[in-house]
């Protein structure tokens, strides 16, 4: 539900006016021996975030939505989502809409999330959320810590937009922060820290964004595969990142990462082009990693 | 009396100059073959001669941070191993893995483990410090390596050298070499070359300052672009640069 404010004529969530919340959402997948399928064998959710019921795709494979009800992040609060799949299991995760991180209130403490992604032995999470779409004056932390077993695999991507576009608020958040941690058999493969305070440090800088607008990074991990697989799954990644090139519009790069995956990093001057590049590149990667097609989520809404 | 702006400086003549020696671009360690992604922009038209001072400024408050906390916390960790008599090898391995976790770019990563060893050898050339030794075998057979900054911090602090100049040295002599990097990759003259690394010394010295407070599990970066540029370098047609 949304009101309007009179005084500046901007839509609000309503929400802006509850308290804070800590909310956690913590979902354990099976693989069941006997049907081959994943299954959601246990899971503690905590409003405003939800998961309805787990999907099963034909690859056997457990689909979950990730609802947060409440529309969005609000200055305050506090999210955490954990994911254990089990040996063997094989589950894929998507958000039901763009993250919006609301403008808090001036009081008000920064919206953190927390991921605690764990993956044993030769299972696969598939992690494809949609955007996150920071506000004006939003302040959010975002911590993830994504753990893999051996033979443990792991697709996931993060997309970073300016703002509302349509209301022409392009980078006017305080603060967004991001920190990820990828450890594959015990060794941190990938680390990665930004924090963009547009207004202390222009993103348009020819350093950062430039004339880009929209930031995604996606993960590509196996634990195990020797480093010359992963150079030749780099090159042939690499013709499907300049396929979706498109200077002056999207710009995609790939590489290794320093051992059992790869990295694709992409900007784009509009977030209409962002999904079409991570789905190609997913689909490639699925197909030398796994031998099987990349199956794109359903939405529920 | 000296001046606060002197005081943090070495008063060590052969300290000042071993640290001149160090971040000379002459030492024989290969600086000059890396772009570090720098030539796939230029070669994209991603970067300009216009755009250099801004982008600079930006290479130094992320990339220049991190490699300064980085560098900085190598030179303490020296510096302990010295007090001690103990060098704390589970503390140098776990630097340069994160940090090696932090570079995208496989060429990037590689071209600054490249540059750590032949560091810490080039140092090695020079006397015998059997901290860097020791440091030099901890990493044997690692697959991170050892990375340029934590490499040059360390032998500044082997060498009794002083923290804060160590580590505006290291910043100036990269800065240094991507500016040189430009040179061969724009059309950037000489005196123009120049008055560009002059006007970045307050940056330098702001990043640098900034990196004191600054640990390697809260130092950030953000520079997709170069990234990007990183990454893709090895798919450039014709190419200066190892990276």
């Amino acid at each position: 539900m949304i009101v309007a404010r009179p005084a500046e004529q901007e839509v609000v969530p309503v929400t802006l006016l509850a308290s804070p919340v800590e909310a956690s959402l913590s979902l354990d997948f099976a693989r069941d021996a006997r049907s081959g399928r994943t299954v959601l064998a246990a899971s503690a959710q905590q409003p405003p975030l939800r998961v309805v019921r787990a999907f099963t795709l034909p690859d056997g494979a457990a689909l979950v939505h990730l609802h947060n009800v409440s529309g969005g992040l609000l200055g305050g609060d506090r999210l955490s989502l954990s994911v254990n799949a089990g040996a063997g299991a094989n589950v894929q995760l998507t958000t039901t809409g763009a993250t919006r991180i609301y403008r808090p209130r001036a009081d008000a403490a920064e919206t953190t999330q927390s991921n605690e992604i764990r993956i044993a032995r030769n299972a696969l999470v598939e992690y494809l959320p949609d955007a996150i779409i920071p506000f004006a004056g939003a302040r959010f932390l975002q911590r993830t810590s994504v753990t893999l077993e051996p033979g443990a695999g792991l697709f996931w991507w993060e997309i970073l937009a300016p703002g509302r576009e349509a209301r022409e608020e392009v980078f006017e958040y305080e603060r967004v922060e991001m920190k990820t941690e990828i450890a594959a058999d015990g060794r941190l493969i990938a680390a990665e820290h930004i924090r963009l305070e547009p207004r202390i440090r222009s993103l348009t800088s020819p350093a950062r964004l430039g004339a880009y607008r929209y930031w995604a990074t996606f993960y590509i991990c196996r634990a195990g595969l020797a480093a010359g697989e992963w150079l030749a799954a780099e090159g042939a990644l690499r013709e499907v990142a300049r396929e979706w090139t498109r200077p002056g519009e999207t710009l995609w790069g790939i590489s290794t990462l320093a051992s059992d995956g790869l990295i694709a990093r992409g900007l784009a001057l509009h977030g209409r082009d962002v999904l079409p590049g991570l789905h190609a590149l997913w689909r490639t990667a699925k197909l030398l990693l796994y031998d099987r097609e990349a199956i794109p989520p359903r939405k529920v809404n | 009396m000296p001046n606060a702006a002197h005081s943090h400086l070495s008063p060590d003549p052969l300290a000042r100059l071993r640290l001149l020696h160090l971040a000379d671009s002459a030492l024989p360690i290969g600086a000059l073959a890396h772009s570090f992604g720098i030539e796939t922009l230029a070669a994209e038209g991603l970067l300009s001669v216009a755009d250099l001072p801004e982008f600079f400024r930006g290479y130094l408050e992320e990339a220049g941070m991190i490699e300064a906390v980085f560098c900085r916390a190598a030179f303490r960790l020296a510096c302990s191993g010295r007090a001690r008599g103990e060098f704390a090898v589970a503390v140098w391995r776990e630097l340069n893995e994160r940090l090696n976790a932090f570079k995208a770019a496989r060429e990037a990563r590689a071209g600054s483990a490249t540059l750590g060893r032949n560091f810490i050898l080039a140092v090695l050339a020079l006397g015998n410090f059997p901290l860097l030794r020791e440091a030099l075998e901890a990493m044997r057979g690692s697959a991170s390596g050892i990375h340029h900054g934590p490499a040059f911090g360390l032998a500044g602090g082997a060498l009794d050298l002083e923290e804060d100049s160590v580590v505006l040295a290291y910043l100036h002599q990269s800065m240094a070499g991507a500016v040189s990097a430009c040179q061969r990759l724009l059309p950037l003259g000489q005196t123009e070359a120049t008055r560009i690394l002059w006007d970045l010394k307050p940056a330098i010295a702001a990043t640098a300052a900034a990196s004191a407070a600054c640990e390697p599990s809260d130092a950030c970066c953000f520079m997709p672009l170069l990234d990007v540029g990183a990454m893709e370098h090895p798919a450039l047609r014709t190419r200066l640069f190892v990276s």
